[in-house]
């Protein structure tokens, strides 16, 4: 399409402008690279029973799924030091148990699988578990297993499912079962202020973290980490 | 003389830097590792591409840290 324009210029002179105009066909293209770190978040898209709401954040490759943990299993090795049970996840004497941690209310735990759609399944291209505090601020949290990037050291599990949401199943599963050894591991101190438990006659009570929890972790930023819906 | 600002996660800091500081010196630094609370195992980013540890940064840059993943003991 051609457009005439007529412009009156401030010296009084006349100028004709011709303006042509053709439709490009690269629209989707163009929005197709403009987005492509662009990620949409989508709060609840569905309920796991005993762990929660799953959350997502759809990228144009992949759907990083965030599910925010009450809970914690351990299973470890513990130690009982000074009446209090400590994790000693280096041991390979003291004795095993699977206790489970409450996350304090203080404290936001997240556990993420990264999904990605494959011809005909799901795969799971891996597993997170981050830590923020009330300003969304990442960290590591005191255990082994974890990559500086909080990456879960998960072994060896089914990841080709056929819908997301059997990926995030198997993903918590395999969370659920998994032995927390010393692979990875830093020094157990922190750990070991960290998770706590209190013998009683009939269980293991969760105690309190021992100072401030942040100092108990190391900070972390990702570039996925930037992704997670809390 | 330079500023640089640097950003890891929702926390960043603006400070003056020699001409000459490069993101390994960054990296590496125990002011903005202080500061900011990151660890060895780092990389630096400029408008989300990773920057070679010798590069110099450039003046009034903003340059992002993120953790990089290790690989298992």
């Amino acid at each position: 399409m051609e457009k005439t324009e007529i412009i009156l210029n401030h010296d009084g002179s006349f100028v004709e402008r011709l303006v042509s105009e053709r439709p490009l066909n690269v629209g989707q293209n163009v929005l197709d690279t403009l987005t492509e770190n662009v990620c949409r978040q989508v709060r609840n898209v569905f309920h796991i029973p005993e762990w929660g709401a799953v959350h997502a954040s759809v990228g144009v490759h992949d759907v990083l799924w965030c599910i925010a943990l009450d809970k914690i299993p351990l299973h470890a090795r513990f130690k009982l030091i000074n009446q209090v049970m400590v994790p000693m996840f280096a041991s390979g004497t003291d004795i095993e148990m699977p206790l489970v941690w409450r996350v304090p209310a203080n404290v936001k735990v997240v556990f993420c699988v990264l999904t990605k759609a494959e011809d005909g399944f799901v795969s799971v291209e891996g597993n997170w578990l981050f830590a923020c505090d009330s300003e969304k601020r990442g960290y590591r949290l005191p255990l082994p297993n974890l990559h500086d990037d909080c990456r879960i050291c998960t072994g060896q599990f089914e990841g080709d499912q056929e819908t997301a949401l059997a990926c995030v199943q198997k993903s918590l599963d395999q969370f659920a079962v998994s032995k927390w050894n010393s692979d990875l591991m830093r020094t157990i101190e922190q750990s070991q202020k960290f998770f706590r438990f209190l013998p009683t006659k009939d269980t293991f009570e969760p105690l309190p973290i021992q100072g401030e929890w942040t100092s108990l972790c190391s900070k972390v930023s990702t570039a996925l980490y930037e992704r997670v819906v809390v | 003389m330079k500023t640089i600002t640097v950003k890891y996660g929702v926390d960043s800091v603006t400070k003056q830097v020699d001409a000459d500081f490069t993101f390994g010196d960054l990296q590496d630094s125990d002011q903005f590792k202080a500061a900011l609370g990151y660890g060895d195992n780092t990389k630096a980013l400029v408008d989300g591409i990773e920057q070679n540890r010798e590069t110099v940064i450039p003046a009034n840059a903003t340059v992002r840290i993120e953790t990089k993943a290790n690989t298992k003991a």
